[in-house]
């Protein structure tokens, strides 16, 4: 694996549960050394230093803190350890304190605390050991789901604040995409792709990035026409439009389109028709399940106010716009392998 | 048949309150979620009504008859855990065929139940393997066609997407639904993730600290909580301070912090009192007059960019603008917002303080 992370970047690292991701922080970390290859923090070889010189701090999931300490004690021990002088242990007290609010909190224990708090007790100590880089692993997982939403902005600018080099490891591509600068999405041990929010969405490197992040919708076909956007037809003949492409004329091709680019529409023109299956209420946006005959299961993600012009039974003409379909090479072992996400 | 009935359950832990006074009514073949957060008593209450715990008070009635001292074996539920608890040294086919074991079916039903709930699950291909040898995903289907497979109608669901990756959260739910639906169940499921309740539900009941705060479909509490804490719980508003200025059927005022006015269409409470105003971030505008707020950050949300703002009334106020939009907005800009005044929602300043009032945790 290859992975560059700028200075002072939040960088997420997403994928699911067996990607390597934890793996890749503890050899950043130093506790497990790499069979081969090379960390550097700058140009500086980190293979041989101890991880307690290496100013790379790492949260756990758990957060793990000393139950037998207070809030302050925790987040003095780094500084303790170094023999600060009580002025500095002092000032960094208060800044951590400050900047994680728990001021009026110094003297609790962790079991007293709230689950949000002890997440920010965490992360006071691990900056207040004066680290460079910060390692979060699944830093928001123990949360509530609705209180991880809360608290995705808060830690990133946590970190910015402190213009801390931050490395992320998330399997939620939700909090990957609200939270990065970059996102490396990885999977089986190899970084798939590494871009902002944006690119990651809208331009994925692979049919497994195009459904991980954003789930998408996948028409198989051969590649029929090429100008300024690309015409694919599928095995029961419907064409379909696509953003230009690299793939040779009559390759077969995976074109993906993200639900929320699916447009449903009962008039007018579409690629190909189908029948709604299911509608699910999900607050801001409804999930409807389109059958089409000959090509299975589409799905589009709608804004829920526009609810009631769709109902269960209605046929409707599925199409996107062709800016919005990226145009992939069959995956050699199949798509269905391709899109596993455990 | 299985209707259950909840009536005045309260649950003590030495002095700890659990569960205060609940009562709760789940009709046959309702797929009903408990939503709440951490500590509200969500799981306390799924346990009683499984026969884990006994009720310090208060009776539990599944399909017309009292459940005092009837052991959870007995209650005829299925009952799926967060924390995956198959038998290890099982095949998948065993685990699924466990309920018919128990009760001493012949073999060849054992059989044909256990691969008939695996079927549904998706399972079937993977029946000879042991549990160790699946992901989490395949697991906890195993663990629902375990629970299925013991004929029971009742399902109790316990956080079970929990421990699952996200991805894989958001499509075993719809599976859940789907088969529930299928098999005509009644189900009671717990989960602290709102959207998951969303996505599964006929009805969702919102605890927060032992007791119900409400109940209703996923659209009536998106679209008409009836509480602030339920508007802001299940998914994500703007909350706005202010005061009733004019009271007019279609047209009520609401003057905020800054003398600003906003109108909205529904207003209960009266001309003087201290309100509150929920705004969701897909109904707020930017355009050439409203309230004046200056852009703090932009989140891209993939198919669209979330502005936050703080608003001169000092109210934080969100709200979402097409992805191709995003670059006509940036910090410290200056924006006028319009709300769409039907969706807004007006409730009573609650006494706590509005902050308090939504706290999650």
């Amino acid at each position: 694996m290859d992975l560059e992370v700028r200075n002072g970047e939040y960088l997420c690292l997403l994928g699911p549960t067996g990607a390597g991701k934890t793996t890749i922080l503890r050899i950043i970390s130093g506790l497990i050394r790499p069979d081969h290859g090379k960390v550097l923090f700058d140009d500086k070889i980190m293979n041989k230093v101890e991880p307690e010189d290496r100013l790379a701090v790492m949260l756990s999931q758990t957060y793990a803190l000393f139950p037998q300490l207070t809030v302050a004690e925790n987040i003095l021990f780094g500084p303790d350890i170094r023999r600060y002088d009580e002025k500095v242990k002092n000032r960094t007290l208060a800044d951590m304190l400050d900047l994680v609010r728990l001021t009026n909190r110094p003297d609790a224990y962790p079991n007293e605390l709230s689950g949000g708090m002890m997440q920010r007790t965490a992360l006071a100590r691990a900056l207040a050991s004066g680290a460079s880089v910060l390692l979060l692993d699944e830093p928001l997982r123990a949360l509530d789901a609705r209180l991880r939403i809360s608290l995705r902005h808060e830690l990133r600018s946590l970190a910015k604040s402190m213009g801390i080099t931050t490395i992320h490891v998330t399997h939620d591509q939700d909090e990957a995409l609200v939270m990065a600068d970059r996102i490396a999405v990885i999977r089986e041990g190899k970084v798939v792709q590494v871009g902002t929010p944006g690119e990651v969405f809208d331009n994925p490197a692979t049919p497994f990035v195009a459904n991980f992040v954003g789930q998408s919708n996948f028409f198989v076909g051969k590649v029929e026409g090429k100008s300024e956007s690309t015409l694919v037809r599928g095995g029961s003949g419907q064409l379909v439009l696509a953003r230009p492409c690299e793939n040779a004329m009559g390759e077969k091709v995976v074109v993906g389109v993200k639900v929320g680019n699916t447009e449903l529409h009962k008039e007018g023109e579409g690629f190909f028709d189908g029948v709604v299956e299911r509608i699910l209420f999900e607050g801001r946006n409804i999930y409807l399940d389109v059958d089409v005959p000959g090509l299975g299961r589409f799905s589009s993600k709608i804004p829920s106010w526009r609810l009631g012009r769709l109902a269960v039974g209605d046929r409707v003409k599925i199409k996107w716009s062709a800016d919005k379909a990226t145009v992939f090479a069959m995956p050699s072992d199949g798509l269905e392998k391709e899109l596993r996400v455990e | 048949m299985p209707e259950v009935i909840l009536r005045n359950i309260t649950m003590r832990f030495g002095k700890v309150l659990a569960v205060d006074e609940v009562d709760l009514t789940i009709a046959d073949g309702e797929y009903v979620t408990i939503l709440g957060p951490s500590g509200c008593g969500k799981t306390t209450l799924i346990r009683i009504i499984a026969g884990i715990l006994e009720a310090t008070q208060g009776e539990v009635y599944i399909g017309g008859k009292n459940m005092k001292g009837v052991p959870i074996e007995e209650r005829d539920l299925g009952y799926v855990f967060q924390n995956i608890a198959l038998f290890p040294h099982m095949t998948v086919k065993m685990n699924a065929a466990y309920g018919p074991t128990v009760k001493d079916k012949p073999m060849e039903e054992r059989e044909r139940v256990a691969k008939k709930y695996l079927e549904m699950v998706k399972l079937l291909d993977k029946m000879a393997m042991f549990p160790s040898e699946l992901c989490g995903g395949e697991q906890q289907k195993a663990s629902l066609a375990r629970a299925l497979a013991t004929g029971a109608k009742l399902l109790l669901l316990d956080e079970p997407l929990s421990a699952l990756d996200a991805r894989v959260r958001v499509d075993l739910r719809y599976e859940l639904r789907r088969i529930a639906k299928n098999l005509g169940l009644t189900v009671v499921h717990v989960t602290h993730d709102q959207e998951e309740a969303m996505s599964v539900s006929d009805r969702i009941v919102v605890m927060r600290a032992g007791g119900i705060v409400e109940s209703g479909t996923p659209e009536q509490l998106y679209t008409h909580p009836r509480d602030v804490f339920t508007a802001n719980f299940i998914g994500e508003t703007n909350l706005l301070e202010g005061w009733v200025k004019e009271r007019q059927t279609g047209g009520s005022k609401i003057e905020l912090r800054d003398n600003s006015m906003i109108v909205v269409e529904n207003c209960e409470p009266q001309v003087g009192e201290a309100v509150v105003v929920s705004v969701r971030p897909e109904f707020v505008f930017p355009f050439t007059d409203g309230l004046l707020a200056r852009i703090e950050y932009l989140t891209y949300m993939g198919t669209y960019w979330r502005v936050s703002s703080r608003a001169q009334s000092n109210d934080l106020v969100e709200f979402d603008v097409p992805s191709i939009e995003g670059k006509l907005f940036h910090p410290g800009q200056e924006v006028y917002l319009m709300f769409n005044r039907k969706t807004a929602v007006v409730y009573p300043r609650p006494a706590e303080g509005v902050t308090e009032a939504v706290k999650l945790e």
